[in-house]
């Protein structure tokens, strides 16, 4: 029993971490703000970093990787709040399709040449899909109608669930940073208002919701991965504890931030709107805790120490 | 990851859970915090020393099994699933016995970790004084060196159990003048001293679970000494780090209680709120997550690491955990819950637990002072004044 993340698996989410905090930080999100925001040399960066093929068998050039990797690298596209669909394409799609055995043009993914937006029925529109465009509170997020018919399978759900809860996580990661640096040099009454203790204990705060639903992600895609009986209920989990821990974090970040905080001119709301999207993407917060209700108070998942991790 | 238990931690578990069953009292104690309850306690102590369950992760010489801490993780989760009693030992094995491992001499292990794991010996934690809660550096309770003697003079409070216990340990200015961390010296001295006046204080639900110490020229060995003169507060600090970290609150405890409110909600649903029902399954998810965390941690421990001030990050999570089951308990329970025991006659157990979940959040440091530590010294916040 060993609930720890492998060095190997550090290094990697480290690595992604020092790419993107220094190729992708808020000048680049105020670029594709004011223009067109997707740009191929972005995702070509990704493409060398040999993220779209994260999850592609090596036989198809891919680095052969599970979920947990994959929600690692999430983690970090919250974090760096990612504009192109590599979450989408690579978390989701591949591992669903590899799911299916439908492994026909996987290399092309991770050769960076085909990106797949997925409609699934719990999504009334699609993130970068080829439907009629809609607007999204989020400048970087591209939705579009869904097609009619869309897939309603469940293993497609919980990829796209459990992936959406590591981008809140990194993201919720990120406001407390910003809100934290923000509050070290803005001084009032001869101060930074960070030696106030209503601002340190605000924060504090979001630290420890961070803190715990991180590992409830990580618990879930180790799940998912295994394919356990109660992967759903795990994911679910996740998505609740993440939304809540992001939503904690953006409305605390903003606070801190005073009225900065409610300009556009200060990157956070960047950060701030991607939560509020995935907050309601992919299983609304009630949809996700009555799957919980169902298996704890319903009866259907045994609780107790020995069912902890199984 | 490697999210499988062993064959051995299975049997382990197995086996655990074998003895208990065979036994926990099939009623549970009066509360730990009266007479009776904390002898029928220190009893219980005894019998798990007969099975030499005292503190599974301590090496045999010292009384334990010598097993790690996924296993002692095991124990503690099957320990409260099974409902045993509450361990009147936990400022010793818990607090004081780790930090013995830490600073004391081979004689000082050998004298008092032995005893400690066998409920031998009972002890209590005599850190706070009047003037010195939060700002435990405000301490001014004296110890001055005679000979090879300490003379302690001055007042503790707040010290659980030393209504009962046998021996306390606390730190003392042993530095004529010397201010704030320095100067203190950590001293292990029988509560049967001559010169100690021990004061019981009544709680808020009405026991007498901790007490007010006076030392009045009380003289103490100095071999009773752990680390150097003028150490004591590093050595407490270490002490409050196995305090607020893994050690004295282990998942196992608030799984149990997760457990034990579905179990309750089921029988309330046709009252209960929305609101009840989904603080239900929160707790329930909330419980699991402190023991990803805990397992995490403790397989960094194991594998050499060490747990800093994110310590506060747990203590405030399960602190305040346990406080939102317990006011939740209350809330299905409605009329009930102000019964002290229940119509069959049965102790209600949530009631005594909610009164104790309020103290989470101010002992072992309160969640303020957490909070400012985590602002300073995890996000690197300035600390300006006091904290
Ligand atoms: C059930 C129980 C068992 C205990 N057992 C023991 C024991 O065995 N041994 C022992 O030595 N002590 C024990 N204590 C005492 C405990 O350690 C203290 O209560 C604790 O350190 C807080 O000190 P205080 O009660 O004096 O509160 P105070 O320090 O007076 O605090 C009062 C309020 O002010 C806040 N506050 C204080 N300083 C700050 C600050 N810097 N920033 C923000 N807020 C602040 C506190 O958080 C609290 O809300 C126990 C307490 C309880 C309730």
């Amino acid at each position: 029993m060993d609930f720890r993340l492998s060095e190997d698996q550090l290094l990697l989410a480290e690595g992604v971490r020092d790419y993107l905090a220094g190729t992708h930080g808020p000048a680049v999100l105020r670029r594709l703000d004011a223009g067109p925001n997707r740009d191929p040399a972005i995702w070509q960066g990704l493409v060398a970093m040999g993220l779209p093929g994260l999850c592609v068998p090596e036989a198809q050039g891919g680095l052969g990787m599970g979920l947990v990797e994959a929600a690692l690298i999430a983690l970090e596209c919250g974090r760096a709040c990612l504009a192109e669909p590599l979450v989408d394409t690579a978390f989701v799609a591949v591992p669903w399709l590899l799911a299916r055995g439908e492994t026909a043009g996987l290399g092309e993914v991770a050769a960076g040449t085909r990106k797949i937006a997925l409609p699934h029925a719990a999504n009334p529109w699609v993130a970068d899909g080829d439907g009629t465009a809609l607007a999204s509170v989020d400048p970087l997020r591209n939705l579009a109608t869904a097609p009619a018919g869309a897939s309603d399978d469940p293993h497609l759900f919980n990829l796209g669930a459990l992936m959406c809860a590591a981008q809140l996580v990194g993201l919720g990661e990120a406001m407390l940073g910003q809100a934290t640096e923000y509050a070290k040099i803005r001084q009032q009454f001869g101060q930074p208002v960070g030696a106030f203790q209503a601002i340190k204990h605000q924060l504090a705060s979001v630290a420890v919701a961070v803190e715990f639903a991180r590992p409830v992600v990580w618990r879930a895609a180790a799940a998912l991965q295994a394919g356990e009986a109660s992967a759903a209920l795990h994911v679910s989990h996740a998505k609740l504890a993440a939304t809540d821990a992001a939503i904690l974090a953006a409305e605390t970040a903003i606070q801190v931030h005073g009225a900065m905080g409610y300009t556009y001119e200060v990157d956070l709301h960047f950060w701030m709107k991607r939560a509020w999207a995935l907050a309601g993407a992919w299983g609304s917060r009630a949809f996700h805790l009555a799957r919980i209700d169902a298996g704890v108070i319903g009866g259907s998942h045994p609780i107790g120490p020995e069912h902890t991790f199984a | 990851m490697q999210l499988a238990y062993t064959p051995a931690q299975q049997a382990f578990r197995a086996e655990i859970r074998a003895w208990l069953a065979a036994h926990v009292p099939a009623e549970p104690l009066v509360t730990l915090e009266c007479r009776e309850g904390y002898d029928s306690h220190v009893a219980w102590e005894r019998t798990l020393a007969t099975g030499n369950w005292g503190m599974v992760t301590w090496p045999e010489q010292f009384g334990g099994r010598g097993l790690d801490l996924i296993e002692w993780l095991i124990f503690e989760e099957e320990y409260f699933a099974a409902g045993a009693p509450l361990r009147a030992n936990q400022n010793g094995i818990f607090l004081l016995g780790p930090t013995i491992m830490e600073f004391g001499t081979d004689e000082q292990k050998a004298r008092f970790l032995p005893p400690m794991a066998r409920g031998e010996v009972i002890w209590a934690q005599a850190w706070s004084e009047p003037g010195a809660g939060s700002d435990m550096a405000a301490i001014s309770s004296k110890a001055q060196l005679e000979g090879d003697h300490y003379v302690l003079s001055g007042q503790k409070t707040w010290s659980s159990r030393a209504a009962f216990a046998d021996w306390g340990f606390g730190i003392f200015r042993t530095e004529e003048g010397s201010k704030r961390h320095k100067g203190l010296t950590f001293i292990l001295f029988d509560l049967n001293t001559p010169g100690i006046t021990r004061r019981p204080i009544r709680q808020l639900h009405g026991e007498t679970g901790f007490a007010e110490l006076f030392f009045d020229e009380v003289r103490v060995p100095v071999a009773n000494r752990l680390a150097g003169e003028g150490e004591g507060w590093n050595v407490a600090m270490a002490t409050a780090g196995f305090e607020r970290g893994l050690m004295l609150r282990s998942p196992g405890r608030f799984q149990a209680t997760a457990r034990r409110l579905v179990e309750l909600y089921r029988q309330h649903k046709a009252t209960a709120s929305p609101a009840a029902r989904e603080a239900v399954v929160q707790a329930w998810g909330a419980a699991q997550a402190y023991a990803y965390n805990t397992y995490a941690v403790a397989a960094k421990i194991m594998a050499g690491g060490k747990i800093g001030a994110e310590a506060s990050l747990n203590k405030i999570f399960w602190s305040e955990l346990d406080r939102t089951m317990h006011r939740t308990a209350m809330q299905l329970l409605g009329a009930a819950a102000e019964l002290k025991q229940f119509g069959d006659g049965s102790i209600n157990a949530w009631l005594e637990g909610y009164i104790f979940s309020l103290s989470g959040p101010i002992y072992a440091g309160s969640n303020e002072v957490q909070r400012n530590i985590i602002a300073e010294r995890l996000l690197g916040l300035p600390r300006v004044g006091a904290g």
